[in-house]
């Protein structure tokens, strides 16, 4: 999934002067009809969603976003997203702290180290990754790395560098914050690595064997050019990722133990927008708890469209910047 | 137009065909019954998992339950998504209103055991409801505290932490628990009250009495609550808990009966009470429940649903459902009042 | 003297860093292999000995007392029968929205709808899945279709675009010769663009289906209130092996988590192989059309 431009190609109109028949125009509004309702949808999406959320859009307003509470007791009803948002932008952050430079050493890996036998299959491998349904990814979570983490790296990290505020008490069920972090950076590390990949084989040969012919080692090139050239994709890669890393929702909530709460403690358990949205949603009971939770969602959106359209703007200066036209990938 | 590579075709349409042909074949015998859905109370789903296995067979209905705890099932029958719900916390008037139309009727009773996991020590441990109350408020954090010892003398308890698994979804057993940590704790009535959900201040948030269970099962030193039948199904140690006559008492049929007794008339609306009996209820388990079904009063379904109802408080009570689970046999004083609310059910 | 030795220590020091940099390269790659081995690893051997027939055939029996055999057969029928009308729904209407910007749109509309589309494949599933609850179950229920709905929204923009793509390498000189000889566009495109094109367009939905069968999310807000009994009627809610799998993985016993290991075995199998033959279409195709 890229975030490439259609490739400009000439426009195929009826040419001027032609008889255009019913077949074309009924063609055309069905095509048409198609192309109007995909965009219509987006519009629908973000509408219908502010229409569910009114009643707590109405009653709390903005300061719901930063608010820490959800109080669902009926009579002291108070909800707001504040814990929730904390814990998408920590969770994300770190994910992608994690995954980054994993996602750039496999793509640099394929790109300018591997032996061309091993390319194609490790690429394909790479890719398969992102093929793994999160809810599969949240049961070995769950099950497999949660337990993990909790026998052996947590306390290993506590003892060691407890100090750090970061790695505070292990709570002692298997869910935590970090095992969420690690979890998602998993299901984002095929994304940016395969940006990255296309990115890297997309430097002009003539700038990376020119550095070589004067005497760099393939570090100093990478670092001197492949790197400084591919700069703004891969800002679009990080942010495609985080994108993808908010709004992540079965895998986060499988491993993240939930909590209405903001505390520094990776080893603890925490909950992100998506996460109590999907815990939460099937038994909400008011009116009033719904609209909040799909306030939720609301605010999820807006990040996720935020991250999206970031991404894709960054993506259209850069192209513009190196004049390169780009097209289908391989 | 281009081939697509004949063998692919041919293996793929194969394989799928395959897997087609074996759900299909096994899904083959599958009778055409009438359904019935409902949705609710995960403190009840045990009980109901055995009926959906009996009612196919003796009233050739097929009943679909969904486990999404009590919350979620007043809320599915206010929409009318379901046919009935299930809850263990009775409605309130708001609740009564917004569902329009609709009665609640106890259908099972059972008791809600509070389970702990504690390599090494024995079951059954003494506990009382100030104790708890502390321990579910975060003020006790561990197993070998005072409080816990001098309930539990001559046995020795370790120094773990103590890890409270909690309900993240509205729960009818939650609210079991906190009216009964209310009648017996000033302190948590005031802090947080009753209710389907509070405001947990420790913890870790499960969903469903399932999810509380493997959560206990799974930590070392946690503390949760569910209803017996999950305790039991997963081995898992619960308290003895101390009455208001002084007596430790577990949530089996003798403790939940004594308690049931506590209560005999259901008020207006259907509701009975039976949390933490007076004393002269001498063996009663003070975490004891009713359970009801919402049913609308006008509905398409009213016959397989009266149908249902009527089979679920007569023959779904006797000991062939209900003894393993530990629930038991709705008192024929309630029993009297079910029947006269199901007959009002009419399409 | 100083200088050569100089120049010799420096060469040897950025021969150290380029040597370590390459083995950390070589390093990421490896660790990335293994966590992809170690999950699908974990998968399969863990679903291993829930694996047999009695998984795609019988019913679950929740809270079963007795020994009595079950497994998941009303997810897998459930799975097949919403990813089908998912594909049924989405296909159609991605191939015309394809159809419309390669084949009819100004180069402005191009650049919009082509916005349009990679702004819905950013819409978090979750989102997608609150939204249809709130346009379609909310007051009415749940039902297979809703939920086929859900997905077929997620897989629009990845058809759309895989069509685009592989129409746009359809030579343009097929297209003029077509019309030169009188042949309407309607006709040209239906008959000679788009019979080129079915490659990339079975490429496209393979991918499409391969990402949707393992969607959770919104499947939890459409068709997740389900009964027992297999049944293959999309207008009642059906169960489905994604949500099956996330209802069993939050269950503590571990006959319910090897059963949803078995099924998640499945599902990863299925997606696997559908993914790597899209990929090997698409390359084949690609190198078809062009070629040609």
């Amino acid at each position: 999934m890229s975030a490439a431009d259609i490739s400009a190609e000439p426009v195929r109109r009826p040419f001027t002067g032609r008889r255009v028949r019913f077949g074309d125009l009924l063609l055309q509004a069905l095509a048409g009809g198609a192309a109007l309702g995909a965009t219509v949808l987006v519009g629908l999406i973000v509408w219908k969603l502010i229409d569910g959320a009114h009643p707590a859009l109405s009653k709390y307003g903005l300061g719901f976003v930063t608010r820490i509470a959800w109080n669902p007791v009926v009579g002291h009803e108070l909800y707001g997203a504040g814990s929730f948002l904390f814990g998408t932008v920590i969770t994300s952050f770190f994910a992608l702290l994690v995954a980054t430079p994993l996602a750039i050493g496999v793509a640099l890996f394929l790109s300018e180290l591997a032996p061309r036998v091993v390319q194609a299959p490790v690429t394909a491998l790479v890719e398969t990754l992102a093929a793994v349904p999160s809810v599969l990814v949240g049961l070995w979570g769950i099950l497999v790395l949660g337990p993990a983490l909790r026998t052996h790296i947590e306390p290993w990290l506590h003892s060691g560098l407890g100090w750090i505020p970061l790695f505070g008490t292990p709570s002692a069920a298997g869910a935590s914050v970090f095992t969420a972090i690690i979890v998602l950076a998993i299901m984002i590390l095929p994304i940016v690595s395969s940006i990255s990949r296309e990115l890297f084989l997309g430097v002009p040969s003539e700038l990376k064997e020119g550095a070589l012919a004067l005497g760099t080692t393939r570090w100093e090139m990478v670092r001197g050019v492949v790197l400084p050239y591919s700069r703004g994709g891969i800002a679009a890669a990080l942010i495609l990722g985080l994108g993808r890393a908010m709004g992540e929702a079965i895998a986060v909530t499988q491993v993240i133990g939930g909590g209405v709460f903001i505390h520094w403690n990776l080893f603890g358990t925490g909950d992100t927008l998506g996460s109590k949205i999907a815990a939460s949603y099937q038994g909400a009971s008011t009116n009033l708890q719904s609209a909040s939770l799909i306030y939720l969602g609301l605010i999820l959106l807006v990040l996720s469209l935020a991250a999206n359209i970031v991404a894709q703007w960054i993506v259209r200066r850069v192209s513009r910047q190196h004049g390169v036209t780009r097209g289908g990938h391989a | 137009m281009p081939k697509l590579g004949t063998s692919i075709r041919i293996i793929s349409a194969v394989a799928a065909a395959a897997l087609l042909a074996v759900v299909v074949a096994g899904t083959a015998g599958a009778r055409s019954d009438a359904t019935v859905s409902g949705a609710g109370s995960t403190f009840v789903s045990p009980l109901v998992a055995q009926w959906q296995q009996a009612v196919g067979g003796a009233l050739g209905i097929e009943l679909q339950y969904s486990p999404i705890g009590s919350g979620g099932g007043i809320a599915a029958i206010t929409s009318r998504t379901v046919d009935f719900g299930a809850s263990d916390a009775p409605l309130t008037s708001d609740q009564f209103n917004a569902c329009n139309g609709c009665e609640q009727i106890p259908w099972a009773l059972g008791g809600t055991s509070i389970m702990y996991n504690l390599p090494g020590v024995k079951n059954l441990l003494h506990m009382d409801g100030a104790t708890l109350a502390k321990i579910f408020m975060g003020q006790i954090t561990k197993w070998s505290d005072p409080a816990i010892a001098s309930l539990n003398k001559g046995v020795s308890l370790p120094d773990t932490a103590i890890t409270i698994a909690h309900r993240s979804d509205n729960s009818g057993t939650t609210y079991n628990l906190t009216d009964y940590l209310s009648s017996v704790s000033p302190s948590w009535k005031s802090q947080l009250g009753v209710g389907v959900a509070v405001n947990w201040p420790v913890g870790v948030g499960a969903k469903g009495s399932s999810g509380v269970a493997g959560v206990v099962a799974s930590t070392p030193g946690a503390i949760g609550y569910a209803d017996v039948a999950f305790a039991l199904q997963n081995h898992l140690k619960y308290f003895a808990m101390k009455n208001n006559s002084g007596k430790f008492t577990t949530p089996g049929s003798r403790g939940i009966l004594a308690a049931a007794s506590s209560d005999q008339k259901p008020a207006a609306d259907n509701s009975l009470s039976i949390v933490n009996p007076p004393k002269k209820f001498a063996n009663a388990y003070p975490i004891s429940t009713f359970t009801y079904v919402i049913v609308p009063l006008q509905t398409s379904k009213a016959a397989d649903l009266k149908k249902l109802l009527f089979w679920a408080v007569t023959h779904g009570q006797t000991g062939t459902y209900t003894a393993k689970l530990r629930f038991v046999p709705l008192p024929k004083s309630v029993l009297v009042v079910d029947e006269k609310a199901i007959s009002k059910i009419h399409s | 003297m100083t200088e050569h030795v100089l120049r010799v220590e420096g060469l040897a020091r950025r021969r150290r860093v380029n040597h370590l940099m390459e083995s950390l390269a070589w390093l990421a790659a490896v660790i990335a292999i293994a966590i992809l081995a170690i999950v699908v690893w974990s998968v399969a051997r863990k679903g291993w000995s829930e694996l047999n027939l009695d998984l795609l055939t019988k019913s679950p029996i929740p809270f079963s007392l007795t020994n009595a055999p079950q497994g998941l057969s009303n997810a897998f029928a459930g799975t097949l029968v919403i990813v089908g009308v998912a594909t049924l729904m989405a296909l159609p209407v991605g191939i015309l929205v394809a159809v419309y910007l390669n084949e009819f749109a100004p180069p402005s509309i191009r650049t919009g709808v082509g916005l349009v589309l990679d702004v819905l494949a950013g819409v978090p599933a979750i989102v997608v899945g609150i939204f249809v609850f709130v346009l379609l179950v909310a007051g009415s229920g749940q039902s297979g279709l809703k939920g086929a709905f859900a997905l077929a929204i997620l897989m629009l923009p990845f058809v759309a675009r895989t069509t685009i793509e592989v129409l746009a390498l359809v030579p343009n000189a097929l297209r003029e010769a077509s019309l030169g000889l009188g042949i309407p566009q309607w006709r040209t495109t239906l008959s000679i663009v788009l019979p080129r094109a079915v490659g990339g367009i079975l490429t496209g939905t393979v991918l499409a289906v391969a990402r949707v069968a393992g969607e959770t999310a919104p499947l939890l807000f459409t068709s997740s209130l389900v009964g027992n009994q297999t049944s293959w009627n999309p207008a009642h809610a059906l169960q489905t092996i994604p949500v099956a799998i996330f209802e069993l993985s939050e269950s503590p016993d571990p006959k319910d988590h090897a059963r949803a290991w078995a099924a998640g075995f499945i599902l990863l199998l299925f997606i696997l192989c559908a993914s790597l033959t899209a990929r090997w279409l698409a390359t084949r195709n690609a190198r078809k059309i062009a070629g040609r």
